[in-house]
């Protein structure tokens, strides 16, 4: 993104319901043309943030700007938005041309320019020929591209997608998810997008924004929201991890030495998550591995200058393009995605384990 | 029977989806035989007690005797044919069907915004309405009319006030009048309106109002583009069930309206209780149940058949 201008912009916005805090300060700000998702668990604030930009909730302290202008208290319906629901929504007593035809005749466009409005945009979400169907005689598939479409067809200053795919089976997200990638690269319409679904998040958005009760964590690219995640939490939210505790016994310049077992290791200042970036001796950490990082092997040969160490299988589960397996190491179970998977492995198969040190991540224990 | 009647025609305006029967299974277990074996003491019921004598009263409306007793009866049109001609008879069966029209209008427009707040309103003050609603069904209807007099009487209640504010000079015939007839009857059939409408209105999506609403419909559109004709079917029923009642009430007319407001009801009670007409009674009973049904078959053919049949599936 070189242009920097905000198109949506939150500043210090605050949300009670009774006495639950569900947003807790939050200050967001969206750019031109970019799609940006709200990624957290349920209940993390992100519907509730939508829900403020939209203009269905009011802040009970803050404010909203949309392109620079303060809309805290405009209602929704004079903010010029497009925004698709996880239950599609359509107005089930209209064909799919009248609800795509209901924002444009509100905003009194002319019966010539309608049609080819709509037209383009049916095009766009390749329903062309459904005009005169009604919600009920369309797939799930269909109703969430018209009701794309509706929001589209109106060239809002926004979309909002809340939850959108979270109804559809697992074929037709992942085809409506790189769909609605195509047609937000296409049309260049600023985006935000809520999910609680890591990997649409990170596979759709320019920028992922990770929310945790009523807090952001972590604002930043897919990738660095995965490979650098701020917090322990981003790290635990975004892909499966493994955990070992252990007690830091030397720093220096580059390392901090921490002996976790038997083993003593070494972790990179570059991989300590969390504020809190100050070690001693003695301190108790936790160390994190991603379940891909840890390479099995058959051989206790080493690999790229880091040991092996023997570990036992527990549990194989086929995923189709990887195995998913489970070995008992040190005393603890740990999980492994990896494609090196041999034909001769069974439950108790005698394995060796191990991953580069530069793979771990290292937090304090609070 | 007016209760039953009521039913079979909410039936007709809200026709249930029937759950898609298993065919395979039906062919070896017959599933249907259980829930008839339950309904059989229900049906004989029904038969015995409905069935039977509405079938008595229709062969009787094709008789005509030339006295009381019965004696020289013979089948013929005779009874009909009176009742069409005769101006008396079908003025009142005009007033019938006029004052049920207007009774079930007065409760929609009375019905609708108290519906409406139900349907927004937080549960507690949802099952508040709903017993404020419905606690006027819990009082006999005669207690109810009679009350209506304290209120309509020339020297009563609404007309000394407004007397007194000097709004009018001379007391207002609102009882034994069909403003009156139409008073009580939209008061005491309000419930069922209230109901079927708040009904239909529960079910619609409530994010279907966001979405209008983020198209840039204010309040008002909303309402008249989304909110009301999804609730047509409510609308609709709740409509078929006050005219039904109203077709067939005889107490609010008899006490509200007396002389003055001759609905079939009445009428029907007049010719068989006072005057032994039996066989025209049952003829005119049966014209105002046939006229109930047309109204009400060509209310709703009307309404599935408009703009709007998409609401109905």
């Amino acid at each position: 993104m070189t242009t920097a201008i905000s198109d949506v912009e939150i500043k210090g916005a605050i949300k009670k319901f009774g006495s639950n805090i569900v947003l807790n300060s939050i200050d967001l700000e969206v750019k031109q043309g970019e799609l940006l998702t709200l990624l957290g668990p349920s209940g993390c604030g992100k519907s509730t943030t939508l829900n403020l930009i939209a203009g269905f909730l009011e802040a009970d302290q803050g404010d909203v700007f949309i392109k620079g202008k303060k809309v805290t208290k405009v209602p929704p319906y004079k903010r010029d938005l497009g925004m698709v629901f996880q239950t599609y929504s359509l107005f089930p007593h209209m064909t799919v041309y009248d609800n795509l035809n209901f924002g444009l005749k509100l905003r009194k466009i002319a019966k010539s320019e309608q049609k080819k409005k709509i037209d383009r945009v049916l095009e766009l979400v390749k329903l062309s020929g459904l005009e005169q169907r009604y919600p009920r005689e369309l797939s799930g598939g269909q109703r969430q591209r018209v009701a794309i479409a509706r929001a589209l067809v109106v060239e809002p200053e926004l979309l909002l997608l809340d939850e959108p795919l979270s109804n559809l089976d697992a074929k037709l997200r992942h085809e409506l998810r790189l769909e609605i990638k195509r047609l937000q690269k296409e049309i260049g319409v600023t985006t935000i997008f809520v999910t609680h679904d890591q990997e649409e998040a990170l596979s759709l958005s320019d920028r992922v924004v990770v929310m945790n009760a009523g807090k952001i964590e972590q604002i930043s690219t897919p990738t660095s929201i995965y490979k650098h995640p701020k917090t322990e939490f981003v790290f635990q939210f975004i892909g499966k991890s493994n955990s070992f505790e252990g007690m830091v016994t030397s720093t220096d310049q580059e390392r901090i030495m921490v002996q976790a077992g038997q083993e003593v290791t070494s972790v990179s200042w570059d991989n300590v998550i969390g504020e809190n970036r100050t070690f001693q001796n003695g301190d108790e950490v936790k160390l994190y591995i991603r379940p891909e990082n840890i390479h099995i092997s058959e051989s206790q040969e080493a690999v790229d200058g880091y040991e092996l160490h023997p570990a036992k299988i527990t549990q194989l589960n086929y995923l189709g393009t990887s195995w998913e397996i489970d070995v008992a190491f040190m005393g603890k179970s740990l999980q492994i995605l990896t494609n090196e998977y041999r034909s001769s492995w069974k439950e108790g198969s005698e394995v060796f384990v191990g991953w580069k040190p530069q793979e771990l991540k290292i937090i304090r224990k609070e | 029977m007016e209760a039953a009647r009521a039913q079979n025609h909410q039936k007709r305006v809200a026709p249930k989806e029937q759950p898609p029967q298993q065919e395979k299974r039906a062919k070896k277990r017959k599933p249907w035989a259980p829930g008839l074996l339950l309904l059989t003491s229900i049906l004989l019921f029904l038969f015995g007690f409905f069935v039977v004598p509405m079938l008595y009263i229709l062969y009787l409306s094709f008789i005509s005797t030339d006295n009381l007793s019965g004696e020289g009866a013979s089948y013929s049109l005779s009874n009909y044919i009176t009742l069409f001609t005769d101006s008396y008879y079908l003025n009142s069966l005009w007033v019938t069907v006029k004052i049920s029209l207007l009774s079930s209008l007065v409760a929609l427009v009375l019905g609708y915004p108290i519906a409406l707040t139900m349907a927004k309103a937080s549960a507690k003050i949802r099952a508040l309405i709903t017993l404020l609603i419905a606690s006027p069904l819990l009082v006999s209807i005669v207690v109810r009319n009679f009350g209506w007099y304290l209120l309509l009487l020339p020297n009563g209640t609404v007309n000394t006030l407004l007397m007194d504010l000097g709004l009018i000079s001379k007391p207002m015939n609102l009882l034994f009048s069909e403003v009156g007839v139409i008073i009580g009857l939209s008061n005491a059939y309000l419930p069922f309106m209230v109901l079927a409408i708040v009904t239909s209105l529960y079910n619609i999506d409530p994010s279907l109002e966001k979405a209008s609403a983020i198209l840039g419909a204010s309040p008002l559109r909303n309402f008249l583009s989304i909110t009301l004709p999804l609730s047509l079917p409510g609308i609709v029923s709740g409509c078929v069930l006050v005219f039904s009642l109203s077709m067939s009430a005889y107490v609010t007319p008899a006490l509200m309206g007396g002389a003055n407001v001759p609905v079939m009801p009445v009428v029907v009670y007049d010719q068989i209780n006072n005057l032994l007409q039996w066989t025209f009674g049952s003829a005119l009973s049966y014209v105002l149940l046939g006229t109930t049904l047309l109204s009400v078959f060509l209310f709703t053919r009307g309404f599935e058949k408009s703009k709007f049949k998409e609401v109905f599936r």
